[in-house]
């Protein structure tokens, strides 16, 4: 796996909400972990909605992306997709690094 | 950081706190307050606590959704503007939105710029103000009564809010609507108006929703209806309370569905269309007796107008004949005329039951017979007996010329049945049973007769 880090240009303005938004996300990430083993299509779904609405507002192009992504294939209950989209989306969070600019 | 917006109060509605927090932060850098809450029942309680000026909702929430709460607001306050917000917005949801009067309906991820743009366009701050000046330019008044009708078809106009304008006949319910949809975004397309009362039946379903060619004998082309010909702008639905009740329910379903099936197709057509409907007739009474239904009745009556009559604004009728007056001139290619003082007391203080129609017919026949720049008062006066309370229906004219008739019929034969009847080409007993619909006792024409005899 590459370290590479994601770097992620965010308006300062928003500097104080980012550490608490991105905890948030990576709770997300466990909770579609736990979904995708209990196969709860539904959950998925649902925070792959939320994940495409909020992280473009942020500016997180890539997490709306993956987001969009794991909402379609929870849709179409695509087991194998979605768990490689998960990972990836795990990997996202991990290299994410904050600019603000 | 903007120049603050003072006193601007915005509630967001979303079950997303960190959506919450980030437009939170972007609305207050604008100047505005906020308010934030995460269900459309919690929304609903601030509201009647709060003054608010504009909310922004998500669609899809856990209860109540952003397309419930949306209606709910507007039954209380048609005119509060409301932004939805929604990460799955399909082509249907933002037709219904905006039918029920959001201000705008946008996209998750929402771009920050475009999301102030429309907040910015919805409470008509800046440059958006400009354009309310222009609204109705062409309509004649100075009444306070007008003004405040106005005012509110202003605010509305550049919604996609369905809007239900009552009056009396003459009052000038489908120049308002034409006002409201030259003031709106969809004013470069079709402005379509229909008189639903005016045309039968069948001929006003083919009408509405088109027709496949042999759909019903005569049916010899297909024939676009008037939704897909408003597709894009405004369908005015002129004496909706005329409308059958079997069409009623297609209505229905075409305003719920927003898609039309012409007659005999099996396709559907998807249509977007404002309507603005119109009613000379007091359809709350008419719901209450069945006669319309009430589920369509509340779909139409988003935003009521009502129109006063020219009684309530005798103010306007001198600027109103003044206007018409130039009018005439124009077409005659003669000087203008005026009114004798005497003349112009008259009209002012004329009943006008066929309101401004009538009062342009009564100008008009004036300026035709006057051979002098004044109008004189004998002339307005005849001018007026010589009018109808307006247009009446085909029944009601009908009516009036049999009744006239039978009247006409007895007089000639003083009031004897069986000549009369004869002159008019039916049997006794049917001619007996005609002047019992209208009350007619021939007995009357032979006691006139009797007493001229005697005198």
């Amino acid at each position: 796996m590459s370290d590479e880090k994601i770097v992620v240009k965010i308006d300062p303005d928003l500097e104080t909400l980012i550490p608490g938004f991105l905890n948030n996300r990576n709770k997300d990430l466990a909770t579609l972990r736990t979904a995708l083993e209990e196969k709860n299509f539904p959950s998925l779904q649902s925070i792959g909605h939320s994940l495409k609405g909020v992280g473009g507002g942020y500016g997180f192009a890539g997490m709306s992306e993956i987001g969009a992504a794991i909402e379609k294939a929870a849709k179409g209950q695509a087991l194998g997709e979605l768990k490689d989209l998960i990972e990836r989306y795990g990997k996202y969070l991990a290299a994410v690094e904050v600019v603000y600019e | 950081m903007n120049k603050p917006v003072e006193s601007i109060r915005i509630l967001v509605v979303d079950d997303d706190n960190d959506i919450l927090l980030l437009l939170d932060k972007w609305l207050k850098q604008e100047g505005f307050e906020v308010i934030t809450v995460t269900s459309a029942e919690e929304a609903l309680k601030k509201l009647m606590l709060a003054r608010i000026n504009l909310v922004i909702s998500d669609l899809i929430m856990q209860g109540m959704s952003g397309m419930q709460l949306l209606a709910e607001i507007h039954r209380e306050n048609p005119l509060l503007p409301v932004i939805m917000l929604s990460g799955q917005a399909t082509i249907p949801d933002a037709v219904q939105a905006t039918h029920l009067g959001s201000a705008a309906f946008l996209t998750k991820p929402a771009a920050r710029e475009d999301l102030i743009g429309h907040i910015k366009r919805a409470l008509r701050i800046g440059s958006y103000q400009t354009a309310k000046g222009q609204f109705g330019k062409n309509i004649i008044y100075k009444s306070k009564a007008m003004s405040e009708l106005l005012e509110l078809a202003k605010q509305v106009a550049d919604s996609d809010i369905t809007v239900f304008i009552t009056g009396a006949t003459g009052t000038g319910k489908e120049v308002i609507a034409r006002a409201i949809h030259d003031a709106s975004a969809r004013s470069q397309k079709s402005f379509v108006a229909i008189n639903c009362g005016a045309i039968p039946e069948q001929l006003l379903e083919s009408e509405l929703f088109g027709h496949e060619k042999g759909a019903f004998t005569g049916a010899n082309t297909r024939h676009e209806g008037l939704f897909q010909a408003a597709h894009g702008g405004t369908l005015f639905l002129d004496e909706i309370g005329d409308m059958p009740l079997s069409l009623q329910v297609k209505l229905l379903r075409v305003l719920q569905d927003l898609q039309v099936r012409p007659v005999g197709s099996t396709k559907t057509y998807p249509v977007d269309v404002r309507i603005i409907s119109a009613t000379h007739r007091d359809l709350d009474a008419a719901v209450e007796n069945g006669e319309f239904r009430e589920d369509l009745f509340y779909r139409l009556k988003v935003v009521p107008l009502a129109m006063p009559n020219l009684t309530e604004r005798r103010e306007d009728i001198p600027l109103l004949a003044a206007h018409f007056l130039r009018r005439y001139a124009g077409r005659n290619e003669k000087p203008v005329k005026h009114f004798a003082p005497a003349a112009m007391e008259y009209l002012m203080t004329a009943p006008w039951p066929g309101n401004i129609r009538q009062l342009n017919n009564v100008l008009d026949l004036c300026s035709t017979l006057c051979k002098t720049d004044t109008i004189p008062l004998s002339l307005v006066q005849k001018a007026m007996q010589d009018q109808p309370g307006g247009i009446q229906s085909l029944k009601d004219a009908k009516h009036r010329f049999e009744r006239n008739y039978l009247l006409g019929v007895l007089r000639m034969t003083s009031g004897h049945v069986a000549n009369a009847a004869r002159m008019a080409g039916r049997n006794r007993t049917e001619f007996y049973k005609l002047l019992n619909q209208h009350a007619i006792d021939p007995a009357e024409f032979r006691r006139v007769k009797a007493d001229e005899s005697e005198a």
